[in-house]
């Protein structure tokens, strides 16, 4: 039997990739420690990293990084493929799609401030989706979206302007 | 800083909504619930307001009981003994005289004279029991050819030259009180107000800045069919057959019966009306939906035509609906899936 | 690289304001409204959490929805039988003859009614804004 090696040959790029995946991973992780009043009001810290990596490096990686985040966080928290995974999924998912299409803005008026808000509001409405129509197929979660929105507006907001404040260092 | 004192306020707007002022009274008479809303008016005049209103009602109820000791009661009693002419209010005569006509416009369906079918199918009671059906006397019921004809009235006073002539005013009666509690409101200057009798409802002004809206009983659920708005002045009324009846042998008898035959009306479950402002619209609404219930299902829209109804839905007792072009566009299905049993009624 | 970005976390708190333009002013405005709008819509529009049972002309009392209870409410003719159970009630028992009050069978939507006329016993769902003022029948 012959050893055979597999190699990987990894780019720059994707030492990068793993790089912020890493951090994304960690404040996804403190994040899941942290109590939270109502379950899904988070203040979604990772997706500064994901908004960074907009920006730094593009659409591409900063879509690598947020998938990676997400999958490879509910492996380690033991949740993949449960409830908590597909709110997450949806909900980057939805945040990516959006992001996508908010990059175009011109940038002489949207800041990574508009970015990180539109994004907040595209991952609550992702993961509302999943709620209404597979976990809680009751009209009851109405009640809940003005208050998972002005939880999406305030960390957003909050986000957006730490991801700015990143940037004004440079 | 700005911004966190741009949202203290947004959210202080949001905190500070008033509540309505909005009144609802709700009570028991001509054997059914009454609800009477009242909007933007002090609460206090409001709740003395409703009051009075359903005072006048249960007196007018009181008058016109079609089986226990009342004005109707005696005038049917001196009907039946074929005695000299009885002293009649008149307010009492004006509806017999209005009734009268009613009844010659449609034909007869609408016949408040038949009391005595009424009574025989033990509609007259306040619960409805089975009751044993005997064909011939259902058949001499309907030979004894009471109508509203019968009646004459002369210098306040009545009698009628057929003594089978028994009034049972029950499917009259709520609508007239339904005018009488618009004309109450109105003089008391109330802008805003819903009224309710048994399902018979009446509109006047809004519900602040939307009309006033009411819900449509699905006949066989317990929830509401469709919603419909309201205008000002509007009132809507249902014949059905789910509020009063009685089942035998897995049959439904309900409580509109067709003089013409003396037997319940099948093969139905709800037309409702609606009827435009005028003086006597929550009458009509009462009134009027009786005749297109009975009528034979191809008759219906000529029914409703000489009753001067232009807007009216029938439900028949195969969930089919039929609508018409008018009040299909202020009517929405709570169910989506209604609308496939919907056909329009082109006028 | 990952020194660099948690300095720059970490410097940037004691930093000056980042800078918002224009867009980002209409963004924070635009979601504020909406989010202003939304409770305004959902907060009014509720399904039903709380019913109200009438006896007569009197208000019996009102009673939460969420709950697992049998009631036992005296009216005209004797007792009816209201049964709660989590977000939904209905007659379970009623002493009048037709029973159409139990047939009616469970309620759970803000608005919907059901009475019973012999015994003058009501139960109407509430929701802060109902579908419909009243009910025609």
């Amino acid at each position: 039997m012959k050893n055979r090696t597999i190699v990987i040959h990894a780019t720059p790029e994707d030492h990068q990739i793993a790089k912020l995946t890493a951090l994304a991973i960690g404040l996804h992780m403190i994040e899941a420690i942290i109590p939270s009043p109502l379950p899904g009001v988070k203040p979604g810290i990772a997706n500064i990293v994901t908004l960074y990596v907009l920006y730094q490096y593009g659409f591409k990686t900063a879509a690598w990084v947020s998938l990676l985040r997400v999958f490879a966080s509910s492996l380690l928290l033991g949740q993949f493929l449960s409830p908590t995974f597909m709110l997450s999924i949806s909900g980057a998912l939805l945040s990516l799609s959006v992001l996508f299409i908010a990059k175009h803005l011109p940038s002489q008026y949207f800041s990574v401030i508009s970015l990180s808000i539109i994004a907040a509001f595209a991952h609550i409405a992702g993961q509302l989706i999943v709620v209404r129509f597979w976990l809680i197929p009751h009209t009851g979660i109405l009640y809940l979206i003005p208050i998972f929105c002005l939880a999406a507006l305030i960390f957003g907001l909050i986000n957006g302007l730490i991801t700015a404040k990143l940037f004004s260092q440079k | 800083m700005r911004l966190l004192s741009l949202l203290a306020i947004c959210l202080l707007i949001t905190s500070c909504t008033k509540p309505e002022p909005i009144h609802n009274t709700q009570s028991y008479v001509f054997g059914t619930l009454v609800e009477i809303t009242i909007y933007g008016e002090p609460e206090e005049e409001a709740q003395e307001l409703a009051g009075e209103i359903i005072r006048d009602f249960q007196a007018l109820h009181n008058r016109l009981h079609a089986w226990r000791a009342s004005e109707i009661k005696s005038l049917n009693n001196a009907f039946k003994r074929g005695s000299l002419p009885a002293t009649i209010q008149p307010d009492i005569a004006a509806i017999i005289s209005d009734a009268t006509t009613l009844s010659i416009q449609s034909k007869d369906a609408f016949n408040p004279a038949i009391g005595n079918l009424i009574n025989y199918w033990g509609f007259q009671n306040d619960e409805f029991k089975p009751i044993k059906i005997d064909d011939n006397k259902i058949k001499k019921l309907v030979a004894n050819n009471p109508h509203m004809v019968d009646i004459v009235v002369k210098d306040g006073k009545a009698s009628s030259q057929n003594p089978h002539v028994q009034l049972d005013l029950g499917g009259y009666a709520k609508g007239y009180a339904l005018d009488n509690a618009l004309q109450t409101l109105r003089k008391h200057g109330v802008r805003n107000a819903l009224i309710n009798i048994g399902g018979n409802i009446i509109a006047l002004g809004k519900h602040g800045d939307k009309p006033w809206r009411v819900g449509i009983q699905h006949p066989r659920k317990p929830s509401a069919i469709a919603t419909l708005d309201l205008d000002s002045g509007w009132a809507v009324g249902t014949s059905g057959d789910y509020q009063r009846y009685f089942m035998l042998k897995g049959k439904r008898y309900c409580h509109i019966i067709d003089p013409a035959t003396g037997y319940p009306a099948t093969g139905i479950q709800a037309v409702t009306v609606l009827i435009p402002p005028q003086t006597n619209a929550g009458t009509l609404s009462d009134v009027t939906s009786k005749p297109i219930f009975i009528a034979n299902p191809n008759q219906r829209a000529k029914v409703a035509q000489e009753m001067g109804v232009e807007n009216f839905l029938v439900i028949e007792s195969d969930d089919k609906i039929s609508i018409s072009a008018d009040m299909a566009k202020r009517i929405k299905w709570t169910d989506d899936a209604t609308a496939k049993y919907v056909t329009q009624i082109q006028p | 690289m990952l020194r660099k970005f948690s300095l720059n976390l970490k410097k940037s708190f004691f930093n000056q304001h980042p800078k918002l333009l224009l867009g980002d002013w209409l963004i924070i405005l635009f979601s504020t409204l909406s989010v202003i709008l939304m409770f305004q819509q959902f907060w009014v529009t509720t399904p039903a959490s709380q019913f109200k049972i009438r006896q007569g002309n009197e208000i019996v009392g009102i009673f939460d929805l969420n709950q697992s209870r049998e009631l036992r409410i005296k009216g005209a003719l004797g007792e009816s039988h209201i049964s709660i159970q989590n977000g939904r009630v209905r007659f379970k028992q009623s002493p009048c003859s037709n029973q159409y009050c139990v047939h009616q069978g469970w309620l759970t939507r803000a608005g919907q009614v059901a009475i019973c006329l012999p015994n003058q016993i009501s139960l109407q769902l509430m929701g802060a804004k109902n579908a419909y003022d009243s009910l025609n029948y």
